[in-house]
């Protein structure tokens, strides 16, 4: 009998085609929207040179061979400009950085007098610059090494050793100090290693646009989908079923059933999705991804029923669903990642169902943990769930009898 | 629990249910023949469809008890249900599923076995008409189709007894008069028919036995024919004379015929049981006064008057 209630429902869902695509649709569109965001989305080719204006007034070729120094890095755009035009750009928010060379400023460093070179930016995009500098000032100071040390040499061999015989004092300065390298290597002057999350290339903020993504949008399909119970009731086919011969809790296990179902295939769709389409590396986490979508579903649907559980229309519903909805997921990190919340943000997170399913997927993609170390975080889905679910049928068969 | 003779099929006995201070049923009694349609005729807020909920079990009630078929609700509801088809006066249906996909999910609900569930299906269809639209959904169904899918979906498991509560509010004539004739080919069949309907001509047309309900109570039964005789004894048989005559009044009611004379409209009113018998008795009285009539006028009592005469008010708001 539940099988039967459940494959009316079915039906009803597969003839709505706007459920459909809010259901399935929607949250991959915004996955991806997410994703690409956060930067996630074609991860191979995801280090886009920065571009930078330089501005050279020296106009030596010592100038020059910086400039092409810099364009034949990787990481760096060149693009020449007068200084006018340079500084409009950045004021337009057109480019980030410009890099200044004024007049005279090879010559300075041939004597030896300070003129520093320029860099002049954006300060809302100081994050994009302080990704500019190291590279900037690698390729900076090898370039310009080859005048600086030699000067720097020649002055200490003049004041420590003043009769040094000049070929000798030449053979010196010319000893290469610095091996000959390429530009690349020389960008590359610390190995950085994070110790979370390389294993398998994922992206935090890829995991959390998924995670948070999924679940706040499962809440809207679950709430929609507890609410057509309370539609049931407003059309009349809710006495209709209960004249029928059944037991009228068949009712709600039927609704709870379909409503798992559907969250279990969205979960399963959307993961899916993150996998082809964004590499979140699911075959490696196959069995506690699946365990997980199985009992954030189970969480998550339970909440749906609740909510039709305690409406008593289903206008009152879908209010009080949205709102529900929209604090949970601002406070349990689906909007905004939890992890550049204020502590006291993070406490309170603790209440929500998003906060115990995001967490979970973190530990699953971000901190690699292994099924056994994942369990508690999924007992905790699991009791919400059910103790949910047992509220849920304790107000429903209440509400049955009292309206006898 | 006393059987019930064996020609009572469903028995409610001082039934009783309020809702916080309305009494909406408040103590019926009432026995449904095997096999004959019962009518509950009364206005908008008398307690018909409170009475069907609570007869189909939907509703349980504050006290009094229901028999069917020997059967209480209490002690076995499912065997009950089994047992009873039930047509809600809301249209109660999934308009965004076709009429066979809605007739399979409500027949499959009474564990009709999937062959015999699908020929019951088509024989409905059938019997109701809308065999062709069968798998158009229900949203571009006009009311009147809707009413008769609803009337369909209570059909399947081939009830016993079928409650139909005002199953063609909203219904065109033409689709009305089909829902009649599906209902007394139903009843050709042996299902027993409780109808509830605010319309009196629905009632005097399909109704075997009446109950008339008015704030929660039945405040007269019977065939239509016993309701007539019992309350609204008279016809009325109105002569419009050629002058005014009031004299005419005291001699016919010398002889022993009550009547009234309406001046402005100079017409003769006489209430009488048989119209034919009147007229005969009369005529050569007026005759011999020479009195010429211009007018004869007929208004048969209906279940209308019958209502009018118990409650002092009509049936509908006109
Ligand atoms: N569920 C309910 N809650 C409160 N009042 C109700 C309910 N159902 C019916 N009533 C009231 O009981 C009275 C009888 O209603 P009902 O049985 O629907 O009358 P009818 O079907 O004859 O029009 C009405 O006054 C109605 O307002
Ligand atoms: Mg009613």
């Amino acid at each position: 009998m539940i099988f039967h209630l459940f494959r009316k429902d079915l039906l009803l869902f597969l003839k709505d085609k706007k459920s459909i695509v809010l259901t399935f649709l929607l949250p991959i569109i915004l996955i991806s929207l997410f994703a690409y965001a956060f930067g996630g989305l074609g991860a191979k080719s995801s280090v886009s040179p920065l571009d930078l204006i330089v501005v050279d007034q020296d106009r030596t070729p010592l100038a020059k061979e910086l400039i092409r120094a810099l364009d034949s890095n990787a990481n760096v755009q060149v693009i020449p400009m007068h200084l006018p035009a340079a500084r409009a750009s950045i004021l337009r928010g057109k480019n980030t950085a410009a890099l200044i060379l004024p007049k005279g400023w090879s010559q300075a460093l041939e004597t030896g007098d300070t003129l520093p070179p320029e860099i002049i930016y954006d300060q809302a995009r100081k994050a994009e610059v302080s990704m500019l500098m190291p590279t900037l000032t690698g390729i900076y100071f090898s370039t310009i090494s080859r005048i600086t040390i030699p000067k720097s040499i020649t002055l200490f061999l003049d004041k420590n050793y003043p009769n040094l015989p000049a070929d000798i004092k030449n053979s010196i300065i010319q000893t290469p100090i610095i091996p000959p390298s390429s530009p690349q290597e020389k960008s590359n002057q610390f190995k950085m290693t994070s110790v979370v999350g390389v294993a398998h290339s994922s992206h935090l903020g890829l995991i959390q646009a998924i995670a948070g993504t999924a679940i706040m949008m499962l809440l809207f399909s679950v709430a929609a989908l507890g609410t057509s119970l309370l539609e049931e009731e407003e059309k009349g086919t809710m006495n209709r079923l209960l004249m029928a011969p059944f037991s009228s809790t068949l009712i709600l296990y039927s609704k709870m059933l379909f409503t798992f179902f559907i969250a279990v295939i969205q979960l399963i769709i959307m993961f899916v999705f993150a996998w082809l389409a964004v590499g979140l590396d699911v075959p490696s986490h196959l069995v506690s991804t699946f365990l997980m979508i199985v009992v954030t579903a189970l969480a998550i649907s339970s909440f749906g029923i609740f909510l039709a559980a305690v409406s008593s229309t289903r206008q009152q519903a879908q209010s009080l669903s949205t709102l529900i909805i929209l604090i949970m997921s601002a406070v349990g990190g689906s909007m905004i990642p939890l992890f550049i919340m204020p502590p006291i943000m993070k406490k309170i997170a603790i209440c929500s169902v998003n906060y115990w399913g995001i967490q979970g997927f973190y530990d699953i993609f971000w901190r690699n943990l292994s099924l056994w170390d994942i369990l508690p975080r999924m007992s905790v889905l699991l009791i919400i769930g059910i103790s949910m679910t047992t509220l849920s049928i304790f107000l429903f068969t209440r509400r049955m009898s009292r309206r006898r | 629990m006393n059987p019930l003779p064996p020609s009572i099929i469903l028995q409610a006995q001082t039934l009783h249910k309020s809702f916080d201070s309305i009494h909406a049923v408040n103590g019926v009694s009432l026995s449904i023949k095997r096999g004959e349609i019962y009518g509950l005729l009364g206005p908008n807020g008398a307690g018909k469809s409170t009475m069907l909920h609570l007869i189909s079990t939907l509703l349980q009630p504050d006290k009094g008890k229901i028999i069917i078929e020997n059967l209480s609700p209490t002690k076995a509801p499912a065997a009950i249900k089994m047992l009873m088809g039930v047509v809600p006066q809301e249209i109660a249906l999934y308009e965004d599923l076709s009429a066979r996909e809605n007739l399979a999910f409500w027949g499959g609900l009474y564990r009709v076995q999937p062959d015999l569930l699908r020929q019951q299906i088509d024989k409905t269809l059938e019997l109701v008409g809308l065999k062709e639209r069968q798998n158009d959904p229900l949203r571009t169904y006009s009311g009147g189709m809707k009413r008769r899918i609803n009337i369909a979906a209570a059909l399947l498991h081939n009830p016993k007894i079928l409650l139909m509560d005002e199953p063609t509010v909203g219904v065109d004539p033409q689709s009305r008069n089909h829902v009649f004739e599906v209902i007394e080919q139903l009843q050709r069949q042996g299902m027993t028919i409780l109808y509830t309907t605010h319309y009196m001509e629905e009632a005097e047309r399909l109704c075997e036995r009446i109950g008339i309900m008015d704030n929660g109570r039945i405040i007269a039964e019977g065939t239509v024919e016993e309701l007539k005789s019992q309350f609204a004894i008279e016809n009325i048989l109105s002569l419009q004379l050629n002058a005014k005559q009031e004299y005419v009044v005291s001699l016919l009611n010398d002889l022993g015929i009550g009547c009234k004379y309406i001046t402005e409209k100079k017409s003769l009113q006489i209430p009488t049981r048989d119209i034919r018998h009147t007229l005969c008795q009369i005529l050569p009285i007026l005759s011999k006064q020479e009195i010429a009539i211009s007018r004869i006028d007929t208004q048969t009592a209906d279940l209308e008057h019958v209502f009018l005469q118990l409650t002092g008010k009509r049936l509908r708001d006109q």
